[in-house]
């Protein structure tokens, strides 16, 4: 979540498996599985013998029935592909204007003394606290989710692509320039290959302050997606959708870091052919 | 160097203050979409002079602390008693990723439905989102200790605190303060969000508040301190932090 820079300690199975049979995935598979479905008997036991309401507390079979309906009706498919639409857009914006000041600002040592506690200044002030102003401006819609969240992932692509650039080996950049490359050559060969990994650490955090955005905004800035699907369920009394859309979120999010996020990550570093900086 | 470097920093803020005085005039922009520098100042003034700036901010603040003590406090002990037993950590891992997944805010309805709009709903969402922000953290941080070193502390010997003392916090330091920097950052968020949708009181209630009354002075000046206190609070305990622990220890590089 953090962008963290560990590298997986999947591959330590060496400590008691030996005796084992199994291969360590199959059980972390089925451990895992059991964990999830230990959690979900656990809500229906808990809903059941509550005896609460279900709009107060409603069970996992209340929210499968809200799923259904929700599925059945189209609602949910046009509020996820909402959602998604936006985050993606929203994220690809704000990296390429995240990207594009960070490198300006990487190899200008002057912009960056100039520009730098302007732009702490503009990060610190959330995205959370944009959101109600550009309601005011622009009114409910694409445009204050799309700028929310261009500007939540502009700024940690831009602080980490600065600071990656100007960590890159002085070296490098002379021997380059010795053999005769240009300003641009020297940009495209040396310096944004360095600066990779930290451009991705950048963008993982940004990702994940997006998301979160996307659902806020949602909520207070705009009619449809799946934020607004868990707000107005709730204010109508229909806990049961609220939970369902939750549990969208959760889900959208896990698909968006494993299907998008880490496989972007490792092709590009695999690519490049840089191994990331592992602190122990 | 040191010494020109506070006034080059200053002058983009001198212009962006300049291009503000000078928009309404420039362009027609309606007063309700931007506020001129001295109504922020006035609202500013009397928000302090009648006392319910302080107040909000105060009670914002106090909530985020409650809620990062809380969450930390339970999400720490947790997370490595969960990360030390792998069938414990097989078990709950997936449950714990996918309730770090949902994040705060997408609790706010529900928090609000159970415990009725006010602090308790908004301090439910804050330490929901930095408990499982800093399970999932110190989960991964512990468990991303080399085996070496595991098997090396065990091996000498080492037993329950030690293990803890030689072994967990040294090795996962850099995580668990990355960690909770992360938590805060995310539980700050949360805490904004929470208060506008579901608060009673707090800088993100009278923000979102006086948006339904297109006060946007008191908005402009709510994201103001909304920045101010988020550098402060980063500058105060996590710089700080960093740089009396995986800075020193060279853990943890700077960053800019």
């Amino acid at each position: 979540m953090s962008g963290g820079v560990q590298v997986s300690a999947g591959g330590s199975a060496g400590v008691a498996a030996g005796e084992r049979w199994w291969p360590r995935n199959v059980q972390r598979g089925l451990l895992g599985a059991t964990g999830v479905l230990g959690l979900i008997a656990l809500w229906q036991v808990a809903a059941s013998l509550s005896g609460v309401s279900p709009y107060f507390f409603p069970s996992p079979r209340d929210v499968a029935g809200a799923f259904a309906v929700l599925i059945d009706r189209g609602i949910l498919p046009v509020d996820v592909a909402d959602s998604l639409g936006r985050y993606l857009a929203g994220v690809g914006l704000g990296t390429a204007v995240g990207l594009t000041l960070g490198l300006a600002l990487g190899v200008s040592r002057s912009a960056a003394r100039v520009l730098g506690p302007l732009l702490n200044f503009l990060y610190a002030i959330v995205e959370v606290a944009w959101i109600p102003i550009f309601v005011i401006w622009w009114g409910y819609g694409l445009r204050v989710i799309l700028v929310a969240l261009t500007y939540v992932v502009a700024f940690p692509v831009l602080f980490n692509t600065a600071t990656a650039v100007r960590a890159t080996p002085r070296v490098l950049i002379d021997v380059v320039r010795a053999l005769g490359a240009s300003r641009r050559q020297v940009l495209t060969e040396v310096i944004v290959p360095a600066a990779l990994p930290g451009i991705i650490t950048g963008f993982r955090v940004g990702a994940g302050f997006a998301f979160r955005g996307l659902i806020f905004a949602e909520m207070i800035g705009a009619k449809d997606g799946v934020g607004y699907l868990i707000l107005t369920s709730a204010a109508n009394h229909a806990t049961d959708r609220t939970m369902a859309g939750m549990i969208v979120v959760g889900t959208l999010w896990l698909l968006i870091d494993q299907l998008y996020l880490r496989p972007f990550e490792r092709v590009t570093i695999e690519r490049w052919g840089l191994v990331r900086n592992v602190q122990e | 160097m040191c010494k020109n470097k506070a006034p080059l920093g200053a002058l983009p803020f001198v212009v962006l203050g300049v291009a503000w005085l000078l928009a309404p005039m420039l362009a027609q922009i309606p007063p309700y979409a931007l506020p001129t520098p001295g109504d922020v100042l006035e609202r500013l003034r009397s928000g302090v002079a009648d006392g319910s700036l302080p107040r909000d901010v105060l009670a914002s603040l106090s909530r985020l602390l409650l809620g990062f003590c809380i969450g930390n406090g339970l999400a720490i002990p947790l997370g490595i008693a969960i990360a030390l037993n792998r069938w414990v950590s097989d078990l709950l891992r997936p449950v714990l990723t996918f309730l770090a997944s949902i994040g705060g805010i997408a609790w706010v309805p529900l928090a609000a439905l159970w415990l009725g709009v006010g602090p308790g709903a908004v301090l439910f969402v804050i330490v929901n989102q930095i408990f499982f922000s800093t399970i999932y953290n110190t989960v991964n941080g512990v468990e991303a200790i080399p085996p070496v070193l595991r098997r090396a502390v065990l091996s000498h010997g080492a037993r329950g605190v030690q293990v803890l003392k030689e072994l967990i916090v040294p090795g996962a330091l850099v995580e668990l303060i990355v960690g909770l920097r992360t938590s805060m950052a995310y539980g700050w968020r949360a805490l904004v969000a929470a208060e506008m949708i579901a608060g009673t009181n707090g800088i993100g209630f009278r923000v979102i508040a006086a948006v339904q009354w297109y006060q946007t002075d008191t908005v402009v000046l709510g994201m103001l301190v909304i920045g101010v206190l988020w550098l402060l609070l980063d500058e105060l305990l996590f710089t700080r932090l960093e740089r009396a622990t995986v800075v020193r220890w060279g853990l943890l590089r700077e960053t800019a």
